[in-house]
C-alpha cells in the first residue's frame, strides 16, 4: 500500500502563530475550492494572479481518483474527456458533503453519483467509496479535499518556488461550524494554516472594494459610500452578501446562503428526463454507473447550452436499452427548476431586509459563479434588485478567487505602494448562536448577521428550586426549536447555590474573534452579588465531531429536563 | 444597545470596564499611505486619551453631535482601518477586538437615523447640566415630552 500523501497533523499544530523569521512576509495565497472547480491566486506584488496547473488551466476540475497506487486529482490528471473520468474510481461534489449525516437532505440527493454514497439514515457520516479495480475503496470527503489540497499546494509552490503555508479559503455562506472545522481539518492533513476562512460572496466584495479604490485612486470615483449587492451561486451553495463599500473598507451588511446550485438543477433535469431515475440510478456496480455518468454528462452539456440557446436536443444512450432523445426547451428547465428559482429569490429578499439597505440605494449588483450564466437567474437577480444592468468589472468565476488572494496578500501584513492593498473586510456572522433555553428554544446569544469580532452575553436562571447544575447546549442556526439548528456542543455549569427557581443568575457570555473563533463563557452568581459564585466555564466551539446528530438525542435520554434553564428577560 | 453593562462574565474575565483603554477620540491623520504608517500615531493617540468617564458615541468616534451620516461613516471607517484586529496589532493596542467592538457599537447606533434619534435623547437627558456646545437646535426642540414618558 502507498503512504498517504498526506500528513495527520493534529488540529492545533496548525493553529498556532508561527512567525515567519524572514524580514519579508510569508504570503499566503487564496483558494476557491469549488463543488465543481478550483483555483488558486496570489499577489504577485502589484496584482493578483492566478495560477495555473500543468495543462495551462486556471479552473480545475475537483475530483480525485483513486484508480492507481496514488490517488491522482483534477490539479495533475491528464485526462480531460468528463465520460473518461466518470468511471467509479472518480470522486467529486466532496464539498457539497463535508461534514453532513447521512439524514441530510444534501447527502440523500447525492446518491445518483457515479460512485457510492451509502446512508443508513441514522444521522452518522454516510459511506463513500471509489469503485477501483471492481473493488468499493472507502474514503471521506475530508480526505479527498485533502489529497486534492496537497497537489495543489505543490502546484503552487513550484509555480512560487516557496514554501507555502498560509492559506485564505472560500467557504459558502450556509457551512456550519461543524464543517468548517472539517475544512480545517483538510487544510491540517495538507500541512495548510488557515488563516482565514471566507464566505464566497465576502471574498467577491472584497475584489469589488478593491477595484473602486483604484477607481478613485484614477479619479475615476466618487469615494463615497457604494452599497453592493453580490449574487454568488455555483454548483454546490448559493450565497448573497450585501455589502457597503468606501476607502477600501468593505462592511459586509448581511449574509444568506443555502446549499443549492448547478447541482440541483442537473438533479432536476435527470428526473425530468429519465422519470424512475430512482429505480434506475441505484448504484450497484460499473454498469449503473456508466449510465449515470453518461447522462450527467448529457444533462450538464444541456443545460450549459440553454443558457445561449432557447433549445437543445438530448440524445443519449444510456445502456441496457434506455435511451433519451429529447428536444428541451429552456421554459422546461426553468419549470423543472421552478423551487430552486423560488428559493433564490427568497434568498436575496432576505438578505436585503437583513441589510436594512433599500434596493434604491444599491449602487451595483455584482453576479458571480457557474450558474451566473443562466439566463433566468440572471433576469430574476435583476428584477429583485430593480437594476437595469449588472456590474461588469468582474470574471464570474474568479471573483472569488481573487478576492481570497487579496485578504490573504492583507493578512500577511503586505503593503502596496500605490495602495491597493489598502483594504479591510468587516466579517459578519452568517448564522446565529445560541443556546437551549424556555424547553427546546433556540435563544439566540449572537444573532445572525453580527459584525465580527462580537461578544454579546444573556443572563438565564434555573427552571427548578434547588437546581445545582445547569446544562448549557450550544447550538447554531436559524430554527426557532433547537432541533432545526446545528449542535455546536455542551458542557454543565455546576456549583449554583441551592435557591428557589429563578434566583441564581447564570450568564452566558459569548465572543467571537476576527478569525471567526467561538468560545463561550458562562458563569453563575446570586443577585445583589456581584461575584461569581464558582469558576467561570470557557469553552471553544465546536466540541462535539461525527455523530453529533445523536449527541442532543443522548443528553435528552440521560438528564431529561432536570437542568434547564430559562431567559432572564429584563 | 449597550452591551458592556449587565456583563459580570465581561468584566470578569475579560476586563472590560466603560472606561478603561478607549479607543482614540479623534483621529486626525489623512488617508493612510499604507496600514502600518498609519497604526503609529493612533495608537499613541489611544493611550494618551484614557477618558476617566464613559463617553458618548460621538466622542468614541471623534465627531460632533450634529455630525451628518456621511462624517459618521467616514469617522467609523477610520477608525475601523486603524483599530480592527486584522491591522491592529498586538504590540499597539492590548484588545483590539474590544476597542473595535466599542467603534462598531457607536457607529451602529448613529448611522440608523431611529436610533440615533433615541440615543440623543438620552444623551441629552444624561448630559444636561453640562450641556455640549455642539448641541444643535434639532435636538433640542425633540418632543420628548410624549416619548420618554415609560
Amino acid at each position: 500500500m502507498a503512504e498517504p500523501q498526506y500528513t495527520v497533523a493534529s488540529d492545533s499544530e496548525t493553529t498556532g502563530e508561527e512567525k515567519s523569521s524572514s524580514s519579508f512576509p510569508e504570503i499566503a495565497i487564496g483558494i476557491d475550492i469549488g463543488t465543481s472547480q478550483c483555483s488558486v491566486a496570489v499577489w504577485n506584488g502589484s496584482q493578483v494572479e492566478l495560477l495555473k496547473n500543468t495543462r495551462n488551466q486556471k479552473l480545475m476540475r475537483s475530483y480525485v481518483t483513486f484508480k492507481d497506487e496514488n490517488p491522482s486529482s483534477g490539479v495533475s490528471n491528464q485526462v480531460s474527456n468528463e465520460l473518461e473520468i466518470l468511471t467509479g474510481a472518480a470522486i467529486f461534489n466532496m464539498k457539497r458533503l463535508i461534514g453532513r449525516v447521512d439524514t441530510d437532505p444534501v447527502v440523500l440527493a447525492s446518491k445518483n453519483l457515479p460512485f457510492l454514497v451509502q446512508t443508513l439514515n441514522i444521522g452518522a457520516r454516510p459511506f463513500i467509496a471509489a469503485l477501483v479495480n471492481n473493488i468499493w475503496r472507502s474514503t471521506t470527503p475530508v480526505e479527498v479535499l485533502a489529497i486534492y489540497l496537497v497537489e495543489l499546494r505543490s502546484m503552487a509552490e513550484l509555480q512560487l518556488k516557496q514554501t507555502i503555508r498560509n492559506v485564505v479559503l472560500t467557504i459558502p455562506v450556509s457551512f456550519s461550524r461543524f464543517q468548517l472545522s472539517r475544512i480545517e481539518r483538510v487544510c491540517a492533513m495538507a500541512g495548510l494554516h488557515v488563516l482565514r476562512l471566507m464566505p464566497e460572496p465576502t471574498a467577491v466584495a472584497l475584489l469589488y472594494a478593491q477595484q473602486q479604490q483604484q477607481l478613485v485612486h484614477d479619479n475615476m470615483g466618487s469615494g463615497s459610500e457604494k452599497n453592493a449587492l453580490i449574487f454568488n451561486m455555483g454548483a454546490g451553495y448559493c450565497d448573497i452578501a450585501v455589502s457597503a463599500t468606501g476607502g477600501g473598507v468593505s462592511l459586509i451588511k448581511a449574509l444568506a446562503g443555502a446549499p443549492i446550485g448547478g447541482e440541483d438543477l442537473i438533479q432536476n433535469m435527470m428526473q425530468h428526463l429519465v422519470p424512475n431515475l430512482e429505480n434506475q440510478s441505484l448504484i450497484h456496480g460499473a454498469n449503473e454507473i456508466r449510465s449515470m455518468a453518461l447522462l450527467r454528462v448529457a444533462t450538464q452539456d444541456a443545460i450549459h447550452r440553454l443558457s445561449f440557446q432557447t433549445s437543445v436536443q438530448v440524445d443519449v444512450d444510456l445502456g441496457n436499452g434506455l435511451r433519451i432523445c429529447k428536444v428541451v426547451y429552456q421554459e422546461e428547465f426553468e419549470k423543472v427548476n421552478q423551487k430552486i428559482f423560488e428559493k433564490c429569490e427568497s434568498l436575496i429578499t432576505q438578505c436585503l431586509r437583513d441589510s436594512k439597505v433599500n434596493i434604491e440605494d444599491l449602487s451595483d449588483v455584482i453576479i458571480v459563479g457557474g450558474c451566473s450564466f443562466i439566463p433566468k437567474i440572471r433576469n430574476l437577480v435583476k428584477e429583485i434588485c430593480k437594476a437595469k444592468d449588472l456590474y461588469q468589472g468582474m470574471n464570474p468565476l474568479e471573483a472569488a478567487v481573487c478576492g481570497a488572494a487579496l485578504e490573504g496578500a492583507v493578512a500577511s501584513g503586505i503593503s502596496d505602494p500605490f495602495g491597493n492593498l489598502d483594504l479591510l473586510t468587516i466579517q459578519n456572522t452568517p448564522l446565529g448562536i445560541g443556546i437551549s433555553a424556555d424547553g427546546n428554544k433556540f435563544a439566540a446569544i449572537i444573532p445572525r448577521n453580527t459584525t465580527m469580532p462580537a461578544r454579546r452575553e444573556s443572563l438565564f436562571t434555573t427552571t427548578r428550586d434547588d437546581q445545582t447544575e445547569a446544562l448549557i447546549v450550544v447550538y447554531e442556526g436559524e430554527g426557532s426549536k433547537v432541533e432545526e439548528n446545528h449542535l455546536l456542543g455542551y458542557f454543565k455549569v455546576v456549583g449554583i447555590p441551592s435557591a428557589p427557581k429563578g434566583v441564581p443568575e447564570i450568564d452566558v457570555c459569548m465572543d467571537i474573534d476576527a478569525s471567526n473563533v467561538l468560545r463561550v463563557f458562562a458563569g453563575v452568581r446570586m443577585t445583589g452579588n456581584d461575584h461569581p459564585v464558582a469558576p467561570f466555564m470557557e469553552v471553544r466551539m465546536p466540541t462535539v465531531d461525527d455523530g453529533h446528530g445523536w449527541c442532543a438525542e443522548a443528553l435528552h435520554r440521560a438528564y431529561g429536563s432536570a437542568l434547564d434553564v430559562t431567559t432572564i428577560h429584563k | 444597545m449597550a452591551a458592556f453593562t449587565s456583563s459580570f462574565v465581561s468584566t470578569h474575565i475579560l476586563g472590560s470596564n466603560a472606561s478603561d483603554n478607549l479607543p482614540p477620540s479623534r483621529v486626525s491623520f489623512r488617508r493612510p499611505i499604507s496600514i502600518s504608517a498609519a497604526c503609529a500615531p493612533a495608537a499613541e493617540r489611544a493611550k494618551t486619551h484614557i477618558a476617566s468617564r464613559p463617553r458618548s458615541f460621538y466622542d468614541i468616534l471623534g465627531i460632533q453631535t450634529g455630525a451628518t451620516c456621511e462624517q459618521i461613516k467616514t469617522a467609523y471607517r477610520r477608525l475601523a482601518r486603524v483599530l480592527h484586529p486584522d491591522v491592529a496589532t498586538s504590540a499597539q493596542n492590548e484588545n483590539p477586538a474590544r476597542d473595535f467592538i466599542r467603534v462598531h457599537e457607536a457607529y451602529q447606533t448613529l448611522s440608523d437615523p431611529e436610533k440615533r434619534a433615541d440615543y440623543d435623547r438620552s444623551l441629552f437627558r444624561r448630559a444636561r447640566p453640562m450641556r455640549s456646545p455642539f448641541v444643535t437646535s434639532a435636538t433640542l426642540s425633540r418632543r420628548w415630552e410624549t416619548d420618554q414618558c415609560w
